[in-house]
């Protein structure tokens, strides 16, 4: 499997992003805003391949005993090193483990996003174990609904923390709320179930399922390039990234048109 | 032949052909940075052409209005006609987002443009007698520009908007005794009120562009009269300005600048998208998003308000609501130190003097250095603003930034400013043209304290009227029936031609003796050949002739190779 960077795996940012993102990050804070962290190979990406004669379960609790147990605890009861599992769910556990953030590499702060460590069938087997502790959401199922609602329920709910347009914002102590460009449908509604990290939950007292469906469906939009409908997006950073668009391309520009000209009648 | 006549027909009766001539025979120095100015002139003038448009699409109304179009996530949706109709305005008017964007941009270009030719302005001392006046109508037209982007910006009520407006609004409330009062006489009530768009309406197409006009009018026409300022240089003096003429050669130059801005405004407008409000969304006072920044020139005021630490600071027994320092007393400040510093300067440094030659920006260290430090501090606070989006692609706690920043608004800007002025003085003193050639002798020299009777007291010497300048001459001669001269300095190789005909001798060297005082006069027999074109514009000339040449020759042979061969159902001749 080889080294992974974060980097690598931040899909949100196209590549026109890109060049503005780095004039804004060189800009403010120097070069060392562009040395990402680099995480080692997680422990567990040499896991054995599957093995036809074992069931799912025993397949479950072996991946479990292997890459999990070190900080959850062998009857995921949890540690030093990370929470109990008891109780959490399918979903929480399908939503940490597809979005890659599980098993976490080392101390950090935030668990991040990334590609999965595991297949599908083997992510399977080991949210089967983590049911087995008992207790917590399903994985939920999710279908097409309403933009306009899902648009006016996002404005409301998520907005404050993963931004109007989708792009994350900084919480407490360092975390952040991540971009939402990258997660699938289902992993939306998992994460408005579960609560991951600092989110909080949001069960279905709170949003009914056909609110979950209408959230997903936005946030799915949310990702569409078309709704960038005038030009290069700046990486929808808002007022800052235009302010520096229009100093250093628009105003260089005219100033190299100005001098070019003041030079023309000057010979 | 109709132009003709008609413009002697209006000049019969309007008298204008001294007027005009005297004005298309206006100089304007050629430095570039003489150009800044314009580049704000028509950022503006592309505003309001974008903006008239916009205002036939607009509809300046809280009331409630259901949006139907092609943005479909709003569809159906009900929301404020102005939100409404800025949506369609993006999605559903044709050109709508075109304009839209263009409007946004050239906004942020107009004040950014009128910043650097302040700082132009204020580095090179251009603002000094007799031309304080004009300094104060700019710095007007500065504070009105920001307030016009700002209701600008406004007016949409998005989300993002809506959430400035109210940080605006809190600022205001916080002056003690008044603020409540002046929020109601304001917005005719609480915070979102129903005539808060309407009014923002008005201010924003009608009284503040209004206003604008009539500034840029005074202010050009203050330069016109007073005429420009220059840099020192050979033929250069307090009594003349050396360059282009009005007309043809800047009205040339100047309608290319004019062409270069709204080719660069409107590419931008295109390709780079500005404000999407549609992905904000209305405004709701329950609601919020983050990160969140006002556009870039009122950043400043937003950094400050997230670096002062959250004091509670009593006066006089009240307690004066935290936003009251760095929002109102900032900008206060801030712009009254914009206003007051011609006359600080003249009052502190005792030069009391008109000037129509500028500074180089390192004959002011002190200048320099203020200067410096101010752009230094400013510059700091605007990063700030963005600190939500600097810690979250950091990855660092907000609150560790922010006192860092906290450190660095302090430091930064006096450690700027001394380096300027250190800088500026190596300069001046050492005999290094630009900074790249200092040398560590010049740096070192710097630190110590000027001793009298430099650079300083030579520069602030009267110019007297010179008895004998070798080399330097006035020519005259008569040229048809009217009289005309140049300036000559065949030393530095300089000769500049008088830019009036007039129509003795007697006025020629009058007015070469205003321009020149205490140069000798000569008469010569008629004009002088004008000067040889460049080496390499010869050059290009030679080869670009030669080529023309060569390919008219080579299409001529294949036409008659065509022909020859009796045409290939496309010879030109051929029936
Ligand atoms: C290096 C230690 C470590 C390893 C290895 C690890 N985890 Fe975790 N895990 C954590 C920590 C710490 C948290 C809490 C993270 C947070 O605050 O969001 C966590 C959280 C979780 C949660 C969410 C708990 C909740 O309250 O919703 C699940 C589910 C989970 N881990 C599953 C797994 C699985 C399955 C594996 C094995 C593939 C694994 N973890 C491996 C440290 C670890
Ligand atoms: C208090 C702030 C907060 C709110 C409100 C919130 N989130 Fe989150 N959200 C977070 C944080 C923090 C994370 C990252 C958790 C982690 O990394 O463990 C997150 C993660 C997510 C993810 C996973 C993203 C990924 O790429 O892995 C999704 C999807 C998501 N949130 C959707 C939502 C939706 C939909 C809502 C509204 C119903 C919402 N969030 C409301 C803070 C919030
Ligand atoms: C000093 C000059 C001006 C500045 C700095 C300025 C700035 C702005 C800004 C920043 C916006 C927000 C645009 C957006 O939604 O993204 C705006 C909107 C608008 N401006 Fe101007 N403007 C100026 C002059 C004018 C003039 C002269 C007119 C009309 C004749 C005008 C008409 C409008 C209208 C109708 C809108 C609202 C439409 C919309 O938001 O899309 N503006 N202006």
């Amino acid at each position: 499997m080889g080294v992974r960077t974060y980097r690598s795996t931040r899909r949100w940012w196209h590549p026109g992003r890109t060049v503005v993102l780095g004039a804004a990050l060189a800009l403010a804070a120097g070069p060392a805003a562009l040395a990402a962290p680099v995480a080692p190979t997680p422990s567990g990406s040499a896991a054995p391949a599957p093995n036809g004669t074992a069931s799912t379960g025993a397949r479950g609790e072996e991946l479990f005993r292997q890459n999990c147990a070190s900080c959850h605890g062998q009857q995921g009861q949890g540690s030093q090193r990370g929470p109990s599992l008891v109780g959490v769910g399918p979903a929480s556990a399908d939503f940490q483990l597809s979005t890659g953030r599980m098993p976490i590499a080392g101390e950090i702060p935030q668990p991040r996003r990334g590609e999965p460590v595991f297949s599908a069938e083997e992510i399977a087997a080991l949210v089967d174990h983590v049911a087995s502790f008992g207790g917590g959401p399903q994985i939920p199922r999710v279908q097409p609904g309403s933009l306009t609602a899902g648009r006016a329920l996002y404005a409301a709910n998520c907005a404050p923390c993963h931004g109007a347009a989708g792009t994350g914002a900084p919480l407490t102590n360092g975390w952040i709320a991540p971009p939402l460009y990258d997660a699938t449908p289902v992993q939306v509604a998992e994460a408005i179930r579960v609560g991951p990290g600092l989110m909080p939950v949001f069960p279905s007292q709170v949003l009914t399922d056909e609110q979950v469906n209408d959230l997903t469906t936005y946030v799915r939009r949310l990702r569409a390039e078309h709704l960038d409908r005038g030009g290069n997006p700046l990486g929808r950073l808002g007022p800052l990234a235009e302010g520096l668009v229009a100093w250093i391309v628009a105003l260089g520009l005219l100033v190299a048109a100005a001098r070019w000209l003041g030079q023309r009648a000057g010979e | 032949m109709i132009l003709d006549r008609l413009a002697r027909a209006v000049d019969d009766r309007l008298r204008l052909s001294p007027l005009t001539r005297k004005a298309l025979a206006k100089v304007f120095p050629d430095h570039w940075s003489f150009m800044l100015g314009e580049i704000a002139l028509y950022s503006f003038v592309a505003l309001i052409l974008t903006g008239v448009y916009l205002t036939l699409f607009f509809d300046a109304s809280s009331a409630d209005r259901v949006y139907h179009g092609a943005y479909a996530p709003l569809d159906g949706t009900t929301t404020s006609a102005a939100y409404a109709s800025t949506v369609r305005l993006s999605w559903d008017v044709r050109a709508g987002l075109l304009i839209r964007q263009t409007h946004h941009w050239s906004a942020l270009i107009f004040v950014a443009a009128i910043l650097v030719h302040l700082v132009r302005i204020f580095f090179t001392g251009a603002f000094r007698k007799p031309r304080e006046l004009n300094w104060l109508v700019g710095v007007t037209m500065l504070l009105l520009a920001l307030a016009n982007g700002f209701t600008g910006y406004s007016m949409p009520d998005d989300l993002l908007s809506g959430l400035g407006l109210r940080i605006i609004v809190s600022v205001v409330e916080s002056v003690p005794l008044v603020g409540s009062w002046l929020v109601a006489l304001g917005l005719g009530g609480e915070f979102p009120s129903d005539e808060m768009i309407p009014r923002l309406f008005v201010t924003h197409v009608l009284l503040v562009p209004a206003v604008l006009v009539a500034l840029v009018s005074v202010h050009l026409a203050m330069v016109v009269r007073q005429k420009h300022s220059q840099f020192p240089g050979p033929g250069r003096t307090e009594h003349n300005v050396v360059g282009a003429r009005f007309y043809p050669n800047y009205t040339l130059r100047s309608v290319a600048l004019f062409l270069w801005v709204l080719a660069v405004l409107f590419a931008l407008g295109g390709l780079v998208q500005i404000n999407p409000v549609w992905l904000y969304g209305p405004f709701a006072p329950a609601q919020s998003t983050s990160p969140a920044q006002p556009d870039w020139y009122v950043a400043w005021g937003d950094g400050a308000l997230r670096l002062f630490p959250p004091w509670e600071i009593h006066i006089a027994g009240h307690l004066v609501p935290a936003p009251f320092f760095p929002g109102v007393v900032l900008g206060g400040v801030t712009f009254l130190a914009l206003y007051a510093w011609p006359f600080l300067e003249r009052w502190c440094g005792g030069d009391r003097r008109a000037h129509q030659l500028l500074d180089r920006p390192r004959d002011h260290p002190v200048r320099m250095g203020v200067g410096v430090m101010a752009l230094t501090f400013f510059a700091v606070l605007v990063v700030t603003a963005g600190d939500d989006i600097l810690a979250r692609l950091l990855r660092v706690p907000v609150y560790d930034l922010l006192n860092l920043l906290r450190v660095l608004v302090l430091v930064l800007p006096v450690l700027a400013g001394a380096l300027a002025f250190l800088l500026a003085r190596a300069l001046r003193r050492g005999d290094a043209a630009r900074l790249g050639e200092l040398t560590r002798a010049d740096l070192r020299a710097a630190r110590q304290p000027a001793d009298r009777g430099d650079a300083e007291a030579a520069a602030d010497e009267p110019e007297l009227p010179a008895p004998d300048r070798p080399g330097e001459r006035v020519e005259l001669w008569p040229d048809g029936d009217v009289w005309r001269w140049r300036y000559r300095d065949e030393p530095a190789g300089v000769a500049i031609l008088s830019n009036r005909a007039v129509l003795t001798e007697q006025e020629a060297a009058e007015s070469a003796r205003l321009a020149y005082p205490g140069v000798d006069h000569v008469l010569v027999p008629g004009p002088p050949p004008p000067p040889l074109p460049g080496r390499v514009r010869t050059a290009l000339r030679r080869w670009g002739n030669r080529a023309l040449g060569v390919s008219l020759l080579v299409a001529a042979l294949r036409q008659r190779r065509d022909r020859r061969r009796g045409g290939h159902g496309d010879g030109p001749d051929r029936r």
